[in-house]
């Protein structure tokens, strides 16, 4: 039996270059560690987790006006622990929005947006405005009361740009109006654009942490 | 063994701050990015591995978060709310929670004199500001220094920021003017969500840079007063707020909750013109539509050729031709929401489309039944009954002689006949009479009916008309202890006494 897997172990290896996988990510050194680094992957977690979810409740809701809010009755009444899996994705959004913005205090507390790491803080702010993104955009799906005026009401806000205002307004509504184009084009943002926006800076963000390393603690030497 | 020069070097903190802002090569040359390098190489040798020493740490504060969230999802689960209803232009919008402040801070803005009419600067060029500050931190704080103690500028402003996020987003609920008028509530969110970190933030840039001998201690005291003034001011917007009053709006979740509950929006909204079962063909006593012919609603030609979203659409917006008044938010303020219409669909659907199987749990009967001598309460027997057959006609602005009937008060003291309508103990009560089928004629006009039989359209079922009777021959109780306390046992048959078998 241990043969087999040795050889399967092998097998794989020659092809996939685990041991490479190891040495270069697993084995890594790191300074040593403490509490406040883990809210980076704490969020990796979250997206992971909302990721899953969201995915399961998109095979039951319809982003239409007449069925969106039907749809999520029955995901809360109709569907075995869809309870569950919508409340998971209700409070996982919150805790994404807090645990990325605390660690974007820690790294700014730490300064450890300094040489080397510049581009790992401004790739961390594109996460961050997407992270904003995904709340808004996921907000208006339910379409409930809170989610209409609150997605009217932000985007006015959108419309009050100068000059370009009323085209920005027009392209996030779909016309002058919210309407089942609107509810579309949100939903098609929270399910494609801002997700595969997160995932590829999530990749640019852990290719430099892993290439940089985490960063230390600060002391008085620093 | 790697050997560290002593770091920083001496040389390094003779650099005054400002300067170093102009002269940024000269700090981040290539001799300072080695000895950072170095630095971070002596770290990772007193440090630890990836695998397993972080990983362990990140895996326990993620599964630590899964089980808030799941805790979260289930003990608190997610509000409900109504559908949406873009006619209902009273309600009153709120964000998600993570941009209350963003709201509350556009809000404060709006008050500012003459600034605050340019809107675009609050919601397009501050926040834009924010953002561009965040993305350029990096080059904009280009020293190498790291430690705290030697970074107290930003991390002061940052702190402030945080803090009047957070004290944004603790007064969203209050809002700016008073129902009397005063604006003391704007002022005082302006001074603790502007004025206050705004000073804090001029005098610790002066102090930075225009007196460069402030001390990092006073920085801080400066910071922290700051924190704490704009925490009190706060504290007394919130104490000085009027209690918000809590609107619990009944969503309706499960299938059996939204019959019901349409059960009770027909009731009163429609049984006046479609009456109870939803059979009328002609409008009877309803002011300014009498005689009207429609359709009945419970049958074929309503159920079968119009959709549920078709339905929702005529209530909420009415057939001016056929006679159906709209019930929606767009014509009248006071309507029915979304929401509602769909739960009276449902209602519609399940309980006259033969299509449909109505669960058995929504069939439960309207009251329950009486026994032998048992007298009828109004809060267990009378009021479901009158919600169902009569408040429909029977409430304010409607046409009914002033009677109206949506409470207990208002059953036994209101309309033009109160002195005969409701006699305890007399079966001669106008109230029994009109609803045995027996109209009342005006006394001084015997042709004319001074109240016709009610309800106009069908008479009650003969056990609804015996509670009435009973309620009224035995006094009109309200609660079911009053009732019960009337309860005449049925009397008692003569029994053989005890011990001998009856034949």
């Amino acid at each position: 039996m241990a043969m087999i897997l040795k050889k399967l172990y092998n097998w794989l290896d020659e092809r996939l270059g685990l041991k490479g996988i190891y040495d270069n990510i697993l084995d890594r050194p790191e300074p040593r560690g403490n509490w406040w680094n883990t809210l980076g992957s704490a969020s990796l977690f979250l997206f992971i987790l909302q990721g899953a979810t969201g995915i399961f409740l998109s095979v039951y809701y319809t982003p239409s006006p007449d069925h969106a809010y039907d749809s999520i009755q029955y995901i809360m009444d109709g569907v075995a622990f869809g309870w569950l899996v919508r409340g998971i994705h209700h409070w996982g959004a919150t805790l994404m929005v807090v645990i990325v913005f605390i660690h974007m205090l820690r790294v700014f507390v730490t300064a450890s947006f300094k040489y080397p790491r510049e581009l790992t803080w401004l790739i961390g702010v594109g996460l961050l405005l997407a992270t904003l993104g995904m709340g808004f955009t996921g907000y208006l799906l339910p379409w409930n009361q809170r989610a209409y005026w609150a997605t009217t009401v932000g985007t006015q806000i959108a419309g009050t740009v100068p000059l370009i205002g009323e085209f920005i307004l027009k392209a996030l509504r779909g016309g002058t109006d919210l309407s089942a184009l609107t509810l579309q084009r949100f939903f098609a943002a929270h399910i494609w654009m801002l997700p595969a926006v997160l995932a590829g800076l999530i990749g640019i963000h852990l290719y430099l942490i892993i290439r940089h390393g985490e960063s230390h603690l600060p002391t008085k030497e620093d | 063994m790697v050997v560290l020069k002593p770091f920083p070097d001496p040389k390094m903190e003779q650099v005054d701050y400002p300067e170093e802002l102009g002269i940024t090569e000269a700090i981040m040359g290539e001799e300072t990015k080695q000895r950072i390098n170095e630095r971070y190489r002596h770290e990772l040798n007193r440090g630890e591995r990836f695998w397993p020493d972080s990983i362990f740490k990140d895996l326990i504060v993620s599964l630590g978060i899964f089980v808030l969230v799941i805790l979260l999802a289930t003990f608190i689960g997610v509000a409900p709310d109504a559908k949406a209803d873009p006619s209902d232009t009273s309600y009153l919008p709120r964000p998600e929670w993570y941009f209350l402040f963003l709201f509350k801070f556009l809000a404060i803005y709006g008050q500012i004199p003459l600034l605050g009419k340019i809107e675009w600067i609050a919601t397009v060029i501050i926040p834009a500001l924010a953002v561009l500050l965040l993305v350029v931190i990096p080059f904009l704080e280009r020293n190498p220094d790291r430690y705290y103690g030697k970074r107290v500028l930003p991390i002061a402003i940052m702190g402030l920021a945080v803090v009047g996020m957070v004290i944004l987003t603790l007064m969203s609920d209050v809002p700016t003017v008073t129902l009397e008028g005063s604006d003391l509530p704007g002022i005082l969110q302006a001074v603790a969500g502007l004025v206050i970190p705004g000073v804090a933030v001029i005098l610790l840039f002066l102090m930075s840079f225009a007196f460069k001998k402030a001390s990092t201690q006073i920085m801080l005291w400066t910071t922290g007063t700051a924190a704490l003034l704009m925490l009190g001011v706060t504290g007394v917007v919130l104490a000085l707020a009027p209690k918000a009053e809590t609107t619990e709006i009944e969503i309706a979740q499960t299938l059996v909750d939204q019959i019901l509950a349409g059960q009770d929006l027909y009731a009163v909204q429609c049984t006046e013109c479609h009456g109870d079962d939803g059979s009328v063909t002609t409008i009877e006593g309803v002011e300014g539509l009498e005689g009207k012919q429609i359709s009945a609603i419970n049958g074929h030609d309503v159920l079968y050729t119009l959709n549920d979203a078709a339905m929702s659409e005529v209530i909420a917006y009415g057939r001016p031709d056929a006679g159906m008044t709209p019930f929606g938010k767009a014509y009248n303020p006071e309507g029915l929401t979304k929401s509602e219409i769909d739960y009276i669909v449902v209602f519609m659907r399940y309980m006259w489309d033969d299509r449909f199987e109505i669960p058995e749990e929504a069939l439960k009967p309207l009251f329950p039944p009486l026994a032998d001598g048992e007298v009828p309460s109004y809060e267990v027997h009378i009021q479901p009954i009158v919600k169902r057959y009569c408040v429909s006609c029977h409430r304010e602005g409607k046409e009914n002689n002033n009677y109206w009937m949506t409470n207990y008060e208002e059953i036994l003291t209101t309309g033009d006949n109160v002195d005969n309508n409701i006699l305890p103990g007399n079966s001669e009560s106008y109230f029994l009479q009109v609803i045995q089928e027996t109209p009342i004629m005006d006394p001084e006009n015997p042709d004319e009916e001074l109240i016709g039989v009610m309800p106009p359209n069908k008479a009650l079922k003969p056990n609804v008309v015996d509670v009435f009777t009973r309620w009224i021959m035995n006094g009109m109780p309200e609660t079911a202890e009053q009732a019960a306390a009337l309860f005449v046992a049925p009397t008692p048959v003569e029994r053989a006494p005890s011990g001998t078998p009856t034949p």
